[in-house]
């Protein structure tokens, strides 16, 4: 299981855009979508044009240019806004259910089936 | 305007006397809910004549309407609101109360009056939550000159149309909750049952189906931000009815045939529609923090809160009452089956469910809990879903090809083992055609391909019959392939234009030539003219608006959108404050339209499984 999440991630990684766009912006893009727009109802900053997401979006530039990495510039805003502004939830003491919890619920649903496999056998 | 209220009040009598007196009505029962259903209708229809009329004396108008709109959405916004669209999913409630007893002659008539005994709790819930907390019917004195207007961007044909077929989905599920646990009491749960049940289980996943993708292309154009699908929360939970009633349309397949699985088709019903229940709280509540979010008031939510524990309660104690009454039997599954295969569908589609299922109700418990906020979005969803459809992609190729029963000579096994080959080739040779994918992306690809080849396969097989089922499979396969194609091959820029700029955008020029303000009924309107040049290509131009609303005081902005075979070509434009910049925004979204093609060939194999005869079961 950990090395399918691990190859998700990856897959994540690449998924979104095409090489034709520069690295930097594909990088810029990648964080917009990542942030929630704070003002806004349920959209990332990338999708939205308020006052707040287009300074946040220069932030985000800003940062990039400076030489922050990704994770850098996601734990920066974690600090400034709390959790609630990165979409893509980390994995940590408060979180570890949700992204646990349908993984054991699959498992769970597995050894149902295969129970029901099994004991029509033994018979 | 009062007859109203008593047609309301008859509606309850009549309502009433349903339940007390059942066994003496046997008889009139038909004319009873049809009665019923009429006083429905009478309500909605006296509901669009006030809308259409501009009746501000009613709150309900008042609030969600004005003069100078067009009459097309002086109509839609009667459901284009909380207290009509109640009235609207009453009503359709009441109709296929109705049509229920109509259609189910063939059914026992005990079983056929618990049913409508259960449907009758479900609508007389919602019409005491209508009465008590949203009545549509609401009188204002002194009368306003004036209604405060209908939010600009629920202003829109699809979006007029979108709530009414989403909610045919969802109060059909209700007749196959009603009448599963009806089933239950009566212990009339087999293969019988699952034939009759199964129409109405179509029924239900075509509608939803279609309100889904109706939804998906509304948020695509109209909320200008060029994708279709957001892991909204609210997009969320229309998907996971959608999800359970497609693991029930499976398994009562399963049930029809092989006469297995009977409680887990029971257990799916109820749960299909609990969650569409949990969906109409979630919503009206507010709880969830989304787009969506129109119309909540904690009260509603309490109220639906209480009614949907009431609901759980109820089958659950029903459930492990009259749990013995189901057929148990230990029919031998073999493993190379289509059953098994089936078994495998839900058990991954349980999966998927949890999963957002958990993504969407984890937030709102953390917070409750621990008073953090955290949100979760798209990523989450996509780490934890896009994995798990690899190999769930590639039964859904396989299953199909198995017998019931048993499997003992593998005829396809060749031909299988042919069509992977070819998927594989066909993934790589993608794959370095475009360049820029990874071995994962590889990997989706092949599983897809393998699936939209083995459904070609299918569909060329001598006497073939099973449309239904390879039309669906065929449009899955298609969706997740365009999806996939859309999400890696996307391309966009953004930038801030004046009249006369031009920006460079691949091997394309795209040119701000001209603003225009125009005057329209009900809103103002800016329309900025490009035009995108390619080199050995005819110039292309591109209208997209901004739409100023007065009623209420809004800003939306229309997207211009060229779509052909291959590739749509989005535009929209924003305004920039305190200059006169636009903000533009050039998308090239790749395979678009076969999203769409792809979500209307899977509802289509519904609907040719509503209209199929019966075949007989194998048991």
């Amino acid at each position: 299981m950990k090395i399918k999440l691990i190859i998700s991630i990856f897959f994540l990684f690449f998924t979104f855009f095409n090489s034709s766009i520069s690295d930097e912006l594909k990088l810029e893009n990648k964080i917009n979508k990542n942030l929630r727009c704070l003002i806004c109802q349920g959209q990332s900053i990338y999708d939205s044009q308020s006052d707040f997401a287009e300074s946040m979006k220069l932030v985000v530039k800003q940062k990039i240019n400076s030489g922050m990495s990704e994770e850098e510039i996601y734990s920066f805003f974690k600090m400034q806004y709390g959790e609630w502004i990165l979409y893509d939830p980390q994995f940590n003491t408060k979180n570890f259910a949700l992204w646990l919890l349908p993984i054991v619920i699959f498992l769970v649903g597995g050894i149902i089936i295969l129970a029901k496999f099994g004991v029509l056998k033994k018979r | 305007m009062f007859c109203l209220i008593i047609s309301l009040i008859i509606f309850i009598t009549s309502i009433s006397s349903l339940n007390n007196e059942y066994f003496f009505l046997k008889k009139n029962l038909n004319e009873l809910l049809f009665f019923k259903f009429f006083f429905a209708m009478l309500s909605f229809f006296s509901l669009i004549v006030l809308f259409i009329n501009s009746e501000f004396s009613n709150e309900t108008v008042l609030n969600n309407s004005h003069i100078s709109k067009p009459l097309f959405y002086k109509i839609s916004g009667t459901w284009g609101n909380h207290e009509g669209s109640l009235l609207l999913w009453l009503l359709i409630l009441t109709f296929f109360a109705f049509f229920y007893f109509l259609k189910s002659k063939n059914r026992p008539t005990d079983e056929r009056l618990l049913t409508i005994i259960f449907q009758e709790l479900i609508i007389l819930g919602f019409l005491f939550f209508l009465l008590k907390t949203s009545n549509p019917f609401n009188i204002i004195y002194p009368v306003p000159k004036e209604g405060l207007g209908l939010n600009p961007i629920l202003q829109d044909p699809l979006l007029a149309i979108h709530p009414p077929v989403l909610y045919l989905g969802y109060v059909t599920t209700s007749i196959v909750f009603s009448s599963s646990l009806a089933g239950l009491i009566k212990g009339n749960i087999n293969n019988l049952w699952a034939k009759d049940i199964k129409k109405w289980v179509f029924i239900s996943w075509t509608f939803l189906t279609l309100g889904i993708l109706l939804g998906s292309i509304w948020a695509y154009y109209e909320l200008g931000w060029g994708g279709f699908w957001f892991w909204d929360p609210v997009e969320n939970i229309s998907l996971m009815p959608w999800l359970s009633l497609t693991a029930l349309v499976h398994c009562v397949l399963v049930l029809e045939k092989r006469s297995i699985l009977h409680s887990w088709t029971v257990i799916l019903s109820i749960i299909t529609f609990t969650l569409g229940i949990c969906g109409t709280f979630l919503v009206r509540s507010g709880i969830l923090n989304s787009v969506h979010t129109f119309a909540n008031d904690p009260e509603r939510g309490l109220y639906i809160l209480f009614f949907l524990f009431f609901l759980i309660f109820l089958s659950v104690l029903i459930y492990f009452i009259y749990e013995d009454k189901l057929e148990l039997n230990n029919k031998n599954l073999n493993f190379y089956s289509k059953e098994t295969s089936i078994i495998l569908n839900n058990w991954f589609v349980m999966y998927f469910l949890s999963v957002i299922l958990i993504g969407t109700v984890y937030p709102i418990f953390l917070e409750v809990i621990s008073n953090e906020k955290i949100s979760v979005g798209p990523p989450f969803f996509n780490k934890l879903i896009i994995p798990f459809l690899i190999p769930f992609l590639i039964f859904m190729s396989v299953g199909p090809n198995l017998k019931w029963i048993k499997n003992d000579n593998f005829s396809n096994k060749i031909k299988l083992i042919i069509i992977f080959i070819l998927s594989i080739v066909s993934s790589i040779l993608v794959s370095k055609f475009f360049g820029n994918t990874t071995l994962n992306i590889t990997i989706l690809l092949v599983a897809c391909f393998y699936l939209f080849f083995t459904t070609i396969k299918d569909f060329m097989k001598k006497n073939f019959k099973n449309y239904a089922q390879t039309i669906s499979h065929f449009g899955f396969s298609l969706l997740v392939l365009s999806i996939l194609m859309n999400s890696i091959f996307s391309k966009e820029i953004t930038s801030n234009m004046r009249v006369g700029d031009e920006i460079k955008f691949t091997d394309k020029i795209i040119k701000l030539q001209k603003l225009e303000n125009t005057a329209e009924a009900n809103f103002l309107k800016l329309i900025a003219y490009f035009k995108i040049e390619e080199k050995n290509k005819t110039d292309l131009v591109l209208e997209p608006e901004i739409r100023i609303y007065d009623k209420p005081e809004t800003i939306t902005s229309e997207a211009a959108i060229k779509t052909d075979i291959f590739k749509d070509r989005f535009i929209v434009v924003n305004l920039v404050k305190e200059n006169e910049y636009l903000n533009v925004r050039y998308q090239e979204k790749p395979f678009m339209v076969w999203i769409w093609i792809s979500a209307i060939l899977i509802s289509l194999g519904g609907v040719i499984n509503i209209f199929k005869k019966n075949e007989k079961p194998i048991l």
